[in-house]
């Protein structure tokens, strides 16, 4: 391939450039289909990505509910099982002035048999 | 003609948009070499300016994520320990002061004033510390002051700060209504002071207790992950950085009953309660068959009387001293064990109450009189007391002549003895923390001519209650003497992942005859001896008293030479009755001892700690399933369990 050859296929491309017609002359039409599926792919990968941090988002926020509620389970276990204790019964019982108090005799089980 | 006017105009209007779209399409061309040429430019030589370049970077943002510290559970499973944040809540008072000021707008900045009134008696309702009034004062002279941190409350819970956000102002968020809420995590305890020695600990450098033993269980580990912004101003995990899961700590759980612990707790309180000599006392509830401990309750004052009950160090473990005369049953247990004493009505000469060197028919020697003795001799005109009898009472007199004849001239076998009952030394323990006993050797160099009888009743070795609770568990378990412990299991998110099993710390520390033979003796004790008061208790008890003088400080002797009395002969007592229940069948051993300050009164084990116990029986018995009658049709009774 001489120096010439070449350089008449950049003034070739150059004017096909400057004329507008380069696509034509190289048939970029027969990868139509293919440009368009890049495209729809990249579209794609955009669009899923922005879905990701949506999800992601939701994600966040939900392990906060989690924790929220986490944090409220212990609270009130916390709450409850104070309440739970034979003292804390007494005092209470005294306070709402109920004579009931803690057995003095264990609780008798009924059988059948 | 006309028609090549015609063609002649279409070839120059052919030329002029040629000409233009040659003048476009190198417009075109020039500037796109002119950006070709700027965007080599840039690649090759532009650099950017340190101070830009972080903004063109994509923000990222390391994570961590804290473990949250695993709970400390009874034995079924109620928690006695639990993590939560708790909330404190401040208030920047100066929020959107400067604007309104700026703007002029007076309206405005009065609107604000007012809404932080409405706020102030909303903040008065809700905790009820302060009026309205004086909140009020506070935020507006805060604003006054131009105060950007001002404390309103302290370890508020999460739904008590939900609330607080829906109050006026603070509805606004926090760039108009000034809220600043800082998190903390805190460890709970429901029970508040119930065996909080037990549970322990671990503040900074302080730790204690199960908190601490079992930190690496209850810890965690903690987890990172990086995070970005998304378009949305999100903070969302970056994918495609590396991530640590963080793995939450796992729970613990105990051998502790909280219902013992809360009867023990409350019996033990109400004795020293009545009494402002006492300084402190100690519960241990062992089970018989496991050694686990289903109760360890630790309460002592302060300084002075005064001071509020609390669970202010693990005496159980620390509480090292001679325990006077529950250590009687270790000279019983050993001498009967040996063969030396085949009947519990063997008799012994009671040579006036005083204890002849190297055995009964030695010379009196130097060990200090037995007053009881005198007395017994006195009341019943017998000059020979059985080992039995002895026992009662508690003589010292019978002990340390028991141990100076069978064990006079070879007192290594005692020595042995009281090793084998593991009584001289800190075993391994759930709490770190249990202090060494001192139980002397013959090479010891303050052993003399009493020490040996002197160990037989219970002074001269110095050991902590638990050794003492766990020595007497092994007569409960016909001479098993089990390993007490405190962790059944660690678990992880409800599965068991760790149990720990009963073991034994001395498989036979004597034969079940001996062992009934001793039980024999700690039953009459109580029928008939020292712990009286036990009689009565629910479920048959058996166990000895003890009472013991401590030996002072030199702070505390004040000049005084004798090492249990003062100058103004005060001395320092404890109480002790230790034991098990039910006698035929044990199911738990049990141990209360009282501590006094200084003082000029006497306190003995048979009054205040076997009031305890006895207290603590009844409520075991009404409580525990183990002891629920039966009602079978027709209207009998019989025991569940069988």
């Amino acid at each position: 391939m001489s120096i010439k050859t070449v350089w008449h296929a950049i003034r070739n491309t150059l004017r096909a450039i400057r004329s507008g017609e380069l696509l034509l002359r190289i048939r970029a039409d027969k990868y139509y289909m293919h440009i368009m599926y890049l495209f729809l792919l990249m579209w794609m990968t955009i669009l899923l990505s922005l879905q990701v941090d949506k999800t992601l988002a939701r994600v966040g926020d939900n392990k906060a509910a989690l924790e929220r509620l986490r944090i409220h389970h212990a609270e009130k276990e916390a709450a409850l099982v104070k309440l739970h204790s034979a003292s804390a019964a007494e005092i209470r019982l005294r306070e709402l002035g109920s004579e009931a108090a803690l057995p003095n005799e264990p609780a008798s089980v009924i059988k059948k048999k | 003609m006309r028609e090549q006017s015609e063609i002649k105009d279409n070839i120059q209007n052919r030329d002029r948009i040629h000409v233009v779209m040659f003048f476009l399409s190198l417009l075109f061309m020039v500037l796109g070499g002119f950006i070709l040429a700027w965007i080599i430019k840039i690649q090759t030589t532009y650099t950017v300016d340190s101070s830009v370049i972080g903004l063109f970077r994509p923000v990222e943002q390391k994570h961590v994520d804290h473990p949250v510290r695993g709970r400390i559970l009874a034995t079924d499973g109620r928690p006695m320990a639990i993590s939560a944040p708790l909330y404190d809540i401040y208030m920047d008072c100066t929020v959107r002061k400067k604007d309104y000021e700026e703007e002029g707008k007076d309206s405005l900045e009065r609107a604000w004033r007012n809404k932080a009134r409405d706020l102030a008696r909303y903040l008065s309702i809700e905790f009820k510390d302060r009026s309205a009034d004086d909140y009020a004062n506070m935020i507006l002279n805060g604003r006054q002051k131009g105060s950007r941190y001002l404390r309103l409350q302290r370890n508020v819970d999460l739904s008590t700060i939900e609330r607080v956000k829906t109050f006026p102002l603070f509805k606004e968020g926090p760039y108009t209504g000034g809220i600043i809420v800082e998190e903390h995590e805190e460890r709970i305890y429901p029970y508040d002071s119930l065996a909080r020695r037990v549970i322990g600990y671990v503040k900074e450098q302080n730790r204690i207790g199960l908190e601490s033993s079992f930190d690496t269980e209850l810890h965690g580990t903690e987890g990172y992950e990086w995070r970005r912004v998304t378009d949305k101003k999100r903070w969302i995990r970056d994918l495609d950085s590396a991530a640590v899961k963080v793995q939450n700590g796992n729970d613990i759980r105990t051998t502790l009953n909280v219902d013992f612990q809360d009867i023990a707790d409350k019996a033990l309180r109400a004795q020293i309660n009545a009494n402002e000599d006492i300084r402190a006392g100690i519960c241990i509830i062992m089970e018989a068959k496991t050694g686990a401990i289903r109760a360890m309750v630790n309460l002592s004052r302060g300084a002075t009387p005064q001071t509020v009950l609390w669970e202010r160090e693990n005496l159980a473990l620390r509480e090292v001293g001679e325990q006077g005369s529950v250590m009687k049953t270790v000279t019983l247990l050993s001498v009967v064990e040996d063969g030396y004493v085949t009947s519990l009505e063997q008799t012994l000469p009671t040579n006036h109450g005083f204890v002849p060197k190297g055995g009964i028919k030695g010379k009196p020697s130097a060990y200090p009189h037995d007053a009881h003795i005198s007395d017994y001799e006195r009341e019943t005109g017998r000059h020979e007391i059985t080992v039995m009898h002895g026992f009662e009472i508690s003589s010292n007199y019978v002990f340390a002549t028991l141990a100076e004849t069978y064990y006079g001239k070879k007192p290594q076998e005692f020595i042995d003895h009281v090793y084998s009952y593991r009584l001289g030394e800190a075993f391994d323990f759930d709490i770190d923390g249990l202090r060494s006993p001192y139980v002397p050797r013959l090479d010891s160099p303050g052993w003399s001519s009493t020490t040996l009888g002197t160990m037989a009743y219970g002074y001269a070795m110095s050991v902590t209650p638990l050794h003492v609770a766990t020595f007497y568990n092994g007569i409960a378990n016909k001479g098993k003497m089990m390993k007490p412990y405190l962790v059944e299991s660690v678990e992880k998110d409800g599965k068991v992942i760790k149990k720990y099993e009963p073991s034994a710390l001395n498989a036979s520390i004597c034969s079940p005859a001996t062992a009934d033979t001793v039980t024999r003796a700690l039953r009459a004790v109580v029928n008939s001896g020292t712990a009286t008061r036990l009689r009565s208790a629910k479920l048959p008890v058996v166990g000895k008293t003890g009472t013991a003088q401590v030996v002072l400080t030199a702070e505390e002797r004040k000049g005084s030479i004798d090492p249990y009395h003062d100058i103004a002969g005060r001395k320092k007592n404890q109480g002790t009755f230790v034991g098990f229940f039910p006698a035929d069948n044990p199911k738990y051993t049990i141990m209360v001892t009282v501590y006094s300050y200084l003082s000029g009164k006497s306190f003995y084990g048979g009054t205040m700690p076997a009031l305890a116990v006895r207290d603590i029986v009844d409520r075991i018995y009404a409580l525990d399933e183990e002891w629920r009658p039966c009602l079978r049709p027709g209207g009998t009774y019989e025991n569940a369990n069988e």
